[in-house]
């Protein structure tokens, strides 16, 4: 019997997670370290997940948080996002307060401060936590608001102030603090120090209580005080007052990655919402052969399908495309996050009671990632940053779409997934991006392709319909920002919803560009039938188009539509594989928890 | 008669509800007094604890809240439904498990008795909840969720008695009630005669036959005592039976065409505050150098949601008032308004949780208060009034409704909209399972009509007209839709297609509530509500939801509904029709 399987695209970072979820254990066996029901028991005592920290230590995963350059395992950063994905399959809490060092130190890697980056380096690979120190209590996400002072002495500097709502505050070692070094504060009046409170002398901070929270109840999330704490020059990260943009284009590299969470949080609830689907009688019948289910679920995983899409793309153009970051970072943690949050909630109506009994049902893990999973959409920029962001650049963004430079870059790179990526490059990124979107930029060009393969492929016909559907949109949506120019004290209302819809573009050119590109080689492995006659492009333009407000198409071609999707779903299910355009098995297999 | 502030002529019955909401709302205090033992402060720690405050449900022993769930004739308070969600949303304003926990359940299982009670069933209820009793209402069963005819639970046939066997979980206030309201599988064949509704006074069962579940934690009311029952051949007297033989889902149906149509009532007071504790963060924050106030994303989030407040209580007055008025056509509404009104209240604490960004994630201090309620408010679903369950009580009643009622109906009277007008007693007998008629649509062609005359004129309506033009455009569409509706639909087998008619469906009764409402608003009512632009704001939340674009004309006026919401936050009144002083 002939192997067909052996074919088709191979990814080196699906293969790395499969081979961490495999060799972390099998989540539905108590015995394992990292068990679902360890998760719940330490959620329910709002504890801190050290003993799963460890193992994850000794596995090695903080090497991924640390460049190669640096002497770490980090070479591309799909393997971090692969890897943060399956731990937050597992728990976000874990996820959230291990992958926290990577955030924390992303200034450092990113800084260009070879020396520092060495130090910190070589913390890390021990198992250091790093926490992020930007928030303060009355000042939220507006960072440049910040009290906390950094003031010059004779041989460093003396750091006053308080940060609060802070991840590992109280457990992380070091802290990647942003302070203020000007008095009128601005764009230059900000300086990161990487602070290692191992060096402070004790009575010059303290560690603020640990803040109960609606979710991700385990993890640290206090703060920290600090009063006359001396710190050296060689803890600036950086340069002195480049701070606030250190910190921008670090974000902007963060920012892409928390998707990751939220793809772990929609594999992990839809498992759950299938698993009781099909185990569940009503009406005489299962919920599952219910057409509204069917619907349901096969809704939210075309809505995954899409966040990986995005996130995929994304993920890649940190190494080929990072002077556009502050557009695709911006789109990507936007969307993702908030695409979840309703993917969740959809979900949780199906489950019904289930998904608020705390220890019922699969030991009440969908009330804990419904509530741990609010937070991703929260930290690290919320909606209205992100959102603003793109308000800040919509002139840029349309022009570069309508009227483009002949110099952008070609970005099948980026779309396919079997060409190695260059390295990532910090010094290329740019707080704001000088040729817009070309990603968002390749979608005419790519529209137009598909609407003409579809002449001799009809099975595209679906797809090519969507594309055209939504470059209309898309060029309605870029003629009418065009002309906007808002402050982000002023921004109207109608400019945040233009922002959605044009991150929700962005997602269907990604989308798109990742089909065209990859399905050759996608279309010939184990996850093959997703890529064959674009279905999985269809279905998730399909839900590009519902989620911008277009009006439904044909009840009988999307029925069609979604039985497709949906039996490609429990496949997945069935085979034990990851929610994923790509193979991925899982340790649990086909769940028996 | 008694003037009010306004000048208002209030009738006694009006005056004696404003009273009995002041004096709850004077009971409970200030919410954001930290000195007070049932403000935000003791209600979060006690959450946490997953307990009730003992003193508050004493307090409202004192109060005698539970004198609201039984009927005028039988020494209670109750005569009106509208009055009965207005009289709680005080208590649920503070907190929902509060209200769930301390009795909003007994009058769930309560009206049941009620409805269709032997006269010593009816007097034996009423004196149990008048004396502070509890009675637990056990339909649900976790395996068959929301299909409930299918429960397994037996209540066999025993003589002239029965044998209880079987479990009931998710049950609220198990342990504590001293009676059930039990729906029950009384006789072994199939059908929808199988079912019968049972009173159950704990104390006369034997003990070693039956026990109770542990309690179940929840993700919210985390005070709620929430457990179930194991009964083991467990015998029970034969007069325990509610009703007649068989007469179960009726029973059960008529029950819920008053309860889906007066929680939603209560629980926007639950609305009321994370509406309220949103605006108090945005009062004192800044951000970009500005109040929070100033910016214009912000104004507009919580604009919206005050619109989104109205909305809800538009619908949530037509409900329980067609409950007195309409008892024919309350199995439909109803059900709407137990659908969309928490979809709706879900999707605007959504939207306000983004205004106090990490704020919304923290469990206490000034703004704890909200995460509560964005868990609360989810579980008021609890048991038997799922999304999809209300949803699957309108879609077969479409194809009736479009081929019967949509063309040639019967508009509702002036008193529906009334929120101050009397109504006639309440009488079950009347509640049918299948609506005939549709008079809240039939108002929306007449609405749309009087707009076109007199009553229509003024530039301020253009948006208004253009609105309701939408919605009578929607409703044909809706028309269409049912019509072609196909038997399959009709079961539980309905395409998601189907699903999503009775979601517009629901929109375009909601736009109407609103609509008739503001037409037949008294003309020595409120400033506020006279103002067209509540309704302008109103009805562009409905269109927005049915996925229209907003006509020309048609905007919500940001500043002005801004003002009234911070007028009503600095002189604490309620963010819904009523307009109520707060204590706080």
């Amino acid at each position: 019997m002939t192997e067909r399987r052996a074919a088709g695209l191979r990814h080196g970072s699906w293969e790395l997670a499969a081979r961490f979820d495999r060799e972390l254990g099998d989540p539905c066996d108590p015995a394992t370290v990292f068990s679902y029901e360890e998760s719940m028991r330490l959620d329910t005592a709002e504890a801190f997940p050290s003993a799963v920290c460890a193992a994850l230590n000794a596995w090695g995963l903080p090497r991924y948080y640390v460049p190669a350059d640096y002497g770490g395992g980090l070479t591309s950063l799909e393997d971090l996002q692969q890897l943060i994905r399956m731990l937050a399959r597992r728990d976000l809490t874990v996820a959230i307060a291990h992958a926290k060092t990577f955030l924390g130190a992303v200034p450092v890697w990113a800084s260009g401060n070879h020396g520092a980056a060495l130090r910190l380096a070589s913390l890390v690979r021990d198992g250091a936590q790093v926490a992020l120190g930007l928030t303060e209590r009355t000042h939220g996400s507006d960072i440049m608001a910040g009290d906390l002072t950094a003031d010059e002495t004779g041989g460093g500097y003396r750091v006053n102030g308080e940060k609060w709502l802070i991840n590992n505050a109280s457990r992380g070692r070091l802290l990647s603090l942003l302070t203020r070094t000007s008095p009128t504060g601005g764009p230059r009046g900000f300086t990161l120090f990487l602070v290692d409170k191992a060096e402070l002398p004790q009575d010059t901070y303290r560690c603020l209580p640990k803040v109960p929270t609606l979710g991700i109840r385990g993890a640290d999330i206090s703060g920290v005080v600090l009063q006359d704490a001396p710190v050296g020059r060689d803890a600036v990260i950086g340069d002195v007052g480049g701070g606030a943009e250190l910190l921008l284009k670090s974000l902007q590299l963060t920012r892409t990655l928390c998707p990751s969470l939220s793809l772990g949080a929609a594999d992990h609830a839809l498992r759950l919402a299938l698993g009781f689907a099909e185990g569940r009688e009503l009406y005489g019948r299962r919920l599952s052969d219910l057409p509204l289910t069917r619907r349901t679920l096969a809704d939210a995983y075309a809505d995954l399908l899409l966040c990986e899409a995005l996130s995929t793309v994304a993920t890649r153009s940190i190494h080929a495309l990072p002077s556009e970051l502050s557009v695709t970072s911006a789109v990507a943690k936007y969307l993702v996050p908030s695409l979840v949050d309703g993917t969740v909630a959809a979900l949780g109506s199906l489950l019904g009671a289930r998904s608020f009994l705390a220890d019922h049902y699969a030991h009440g893990r969908f009330q804990k990632l419904a509530r741990d999973h609010r937070i991703v959409g929260v930290f690290d920029g919320n909606t209205m940053v992100n959102l603003y962001s793109l308000v800040a650049q919509f002139r840029s963004l349309a022009r570069n779409y309508l009227a483009p430079d002949d110099h952008r870059p070609h970005l099948a790179g980026i779309f396919d997934l079997e060409r190695t990526l260059p390295d990532f490059v910090p010094d290329r990124l740019t707080l704001l991006s000088r040729y817009g979107s070309s990603i968002l930029g390749t979608l005419p060009a790519a529209v137009e392709r598909l609407d003409t393969a579809s002449l001799h492929r009809p099975a595209l016909a679906g797809a090519a319909a969507r594309a055209v559907e939504l470059l209309a949109e898309a060029d309605a949506l870029h003629r009418r920002i065009a002309t906007r120019m808002e402050t982000v004290g002023d921004a109207a209302p109608e400019s945040f919803e233009d922002a959605r819809r044009y991150c929700l573009c962005f997602a269907g050119a990604a989308a798109l560009g990742l089909w065209e590109h990859s399905h050759g080689s996608a279309g010939a492995g184990p996850t093959g039938a997703l890529w064959q006659d674009g279905l999985w492009l269809e279905g998730v333009l399909a839900r590009v188009l519902h989620h911008l407000g277009s009006a439904p198409g044909r009840p009988d071609r999307d029925d069609a539509l979604v039985a497709r999707l949906y039996e490609q779903c429990t496949t997945q299910y069935g085979e034990g594989a990851l929610f994923s355009l790509l193979p991925c098995p899982i340790a649990e297999g086909h769940p028996t928890c | 008669m008694l003037k009010d502030e306004n000048g208002t002529v209030a009738d006694s019955a009006e005056s004696s509800v404003r009273e009995r909401i002041a004096a709850l709302e004077q009971l409970l205090g200030d919410p954001h007094d930290p000195g007070n033992p049932f403000g935000h402060a003791a209600l979060l720690a006690a959450d946490e604890r997953g307990e009730l405050i003992p003193e508050a449900e004493r307090a409202l022993d004192g109060f005698g809240l539970n004198a609201e769930f039984v009927p005028r004739e039988l020494g209670g308070r109750l005569d009106r439904v509208d009055n009965l969600a207005r009289v709680l949303r005080p208590v649920f304003r503070r907190d929902p498990a509060l209200g769930l926990g301390y009795g909003v359940t007994s009058f769930l299982a309560a009206i049941a008795v009620w409805a269709s009670g032997s006269e010593a069933q009816r007097r034996w209820t009423a004196d149990l909840l008048l004396r502070g009793g509890r009675l637990a209402i056990a339909y649900h069963e976790l395996a068959h969720g929301n299909d409930f005819v299918r429960n397994e639970f037996a209540a066999l046939p025993d003589g002239a008695d029965f044998l209880l066997d079987g479990r009931k979980e998710v049950i609220n206030n198990a342990e504590r009630a001293e009676a059930l309201v039990l729906f029950s599988r009384t006789t072994a064949e199939p059908g929808p005669r199988s079912h019968s509704v049972l009173l159950v006074d704990k104390a006369s069962l034997p003990v070693d036959r039956f026990d109770h579940l542990p309690r179940y934690r929840t993700v919210g009311v985390r005070g709620c005592e929430i457990g179930g029952f194991e009964f083991r051949r467990c015998p029970l007297p034969g007069d325990a039976l509610v009703g007649t033989p068989g007469e179960g889902v009726e029973i059960a149906l008529r029950s819920f065409q008053i309860t889906r149509s007066v929680v939603p009532g209560m629980v926007l007071g639950g609305a009321d505050t994370a509406l309220r504790t949103v605006v108090g963060f945005a009062v004192q924050r800044e951000l970009y150098g500005r109040s929070l106030l100033g910016i214009p994303h912000v104004r507009a989030a919580i604009a919206g949601s005050f619109a989104d407040l109205l909305v809800s209580d538009c619908l949530c007055l037509v409900a329980t008032r067609a409950v007195h008025l309409l008892p024919e056509q309350t199995s439909v509404y109803a059900a709407v308004v137990k659908y969309l009104v928490p979809k709706v209240l879900q999707e605007t604490t959504y939207d306000l949780s983004i205004v106090l960004g990490a704020n919304f994630y923290v469990r206490n201090g000034d703004y704890g208060v909200f995460q509560k309620h964005v868990r609360d408010l989810p579980m008021t679903s609890l048991g038997h009034a799922g999304t999809a369950a209300c949803q699957a009580t309108i879609i077969p009643q479409l194809p009736r409704l479009a081929r019967r009622a949509w063309t040639l109906g019967e508009e509702a009277p002036q008193a529906l909209f009334r929120p101050h007008e009397d109504l006639p007693p309440l009488d079950t007998d009347r509640l049918t399972l299948a609506a005939d008629q549709d008079a809240l649509v039939a108002s929306l062609l007449s609405g749309a009509d009087r707009l076109e005359g007199p009553e229509g004129r003024g530039r301020e309506l253009a948006g208004v007209r253009a609105m309701v033009r939408c919605l009578v455009d929607e409703l044909h569409r809706c028309r269409e839709e049912g019509l072609a509706l196909s038997p399959q639909d009709r079961t539980a087998l309905a395409s998601p297609h189907a699903y999503a008619v009775a979601d517009r469906y629901a929109l375009v009764l909601a736009g109407s509530a609103c609509l008739n409402v503001w037409l037949d608003r008294q003309p020595d009512g409120s400033a506020f509500l006279d103002d067209p632009r509540w309704l302008t704001a109103a009805l562009t939340r409905v269109v927005r939801r049915l996925g229209r674009s907003l006509p020309e004309g048609a905007e919500l006026d940001v500043d002005w509904m801004l003002r009234e919401v911070l007028e009503r936050h600095r002189s604490a009144r309620s963010y819904d029709l009523y307009d109520t002083p707060l204590a706080g």
